[in-house]
């Protein structure tokens, strides 16, 4: 599918940080809902910080992305979809232990079905605003 | 929300949105506060969700998804358009449906994955 992307964006900084078991410098993490062995090299993103088959992520950064300041490392669960203005999904993750949010691009390898499941969650609910669709 | 305040007073309390300037009462048809607009949806970055307390940056916060809870609600997602940090609370019976509507259907409109290959399942 092409990208809606015409002008070239600026390449993603390399991550430099600690995924080891012991936390240590490794180049793989294990997630924590479905301890699956993930490498960090992901097609299309430099910055992977979730399982690419259950979308969980782990709460270890504060405020800057990467800076590891947090001592929650609550499992965070993926709740909602969003787009960019260029066209690009984010996650969003939100931490079970303490409830904070947070958002990460999607990378190549994620689940598909995970994904769209995602997205279309507010539209199978009985909370659809069935009024607003009928007024158009 | 404090308890000494009066709730006749809590009842009369208005807030301008940031964005669309619309005078918005502070209390929802329901009885609870209300953090954003219902108008525009936006609201404004008042607390800081990192350290707790009272956030300096008092800037524009943009609704940028929904997320729906295990009960079924919808809970609308801010996104702070200066420092970019996220907030998430419960939409009111007011809301913009038509606003909440796209926001529900924009993933859908700009998928990464070309759709066609879920028409088989």
């Amino acid at each position: 599918m092409p990208r809606r992307k015409p002008r070239q964006r600026r390449p993603q900084r390399r991550k430099d940080v600690l995924h080891g078991p012991g936390g240590e410098r490794g180049d793989a993490f294990r997630c924590t809902g479905c301890r699956l062995d993930v490498p960090l090299a992901a097609p299309g993103t430099a910055h992977r910080n979730h399982c690419p088959h259950c979308l969980t992520s782990l709460h270890v950064d504060g405020r800057v992305p990467g800076d590891r300041r947090e001592t929650c490392r609550g499992r965070m669960t993926a709740v909602g979809v969003t787009v960019r203005r260029d066209g690009e999904w984010l996650l969003i993750h939100r931490c079970l232990t303490c409830g904070k949010l947070s958002v990460n691009r999607i990378a190549g390898d994620d689940n598909a079905f995970v994904l769209l499941r995602l997205a279309m969650r507010p539209l199978v609910g009985t909370r659809l605003p069935v009024g607003a669709l009928l007024a158009l | 929300m404090s308890k000494d305040i009066p709730h006749s007073v809590l009842r009369t309390e208005t807030f301008g949105c940031v964005r669309c300037g619309l005078t918005v009462t502070a209390l929802d048809p329901g009885g609870a506060r209300r953090n954003h607009c219902p108008r525009c949806l936006y609201s404004r970055h008042v607390r800081d969700g990192v350290e707790g307390g009272p956030s300096e940056c008092r800037s524009g916060m943009a609704p940028i998804s929904i997320a729906v809870l295990r009960n079924g609600d919808w809970e609308l997602i801010h996104h702070c358009t200066r420092c970019g940090e996220l907030t998430s609370n419960p939409i009111c019976d007011d809301d913009n449906q038509f606003i909440l509507m796209r926001m529900a259907v924009r993933p859908l409109a700009q998928p990464p994955f070309p759709l066609e290959t879920f028409g088989g399942l």
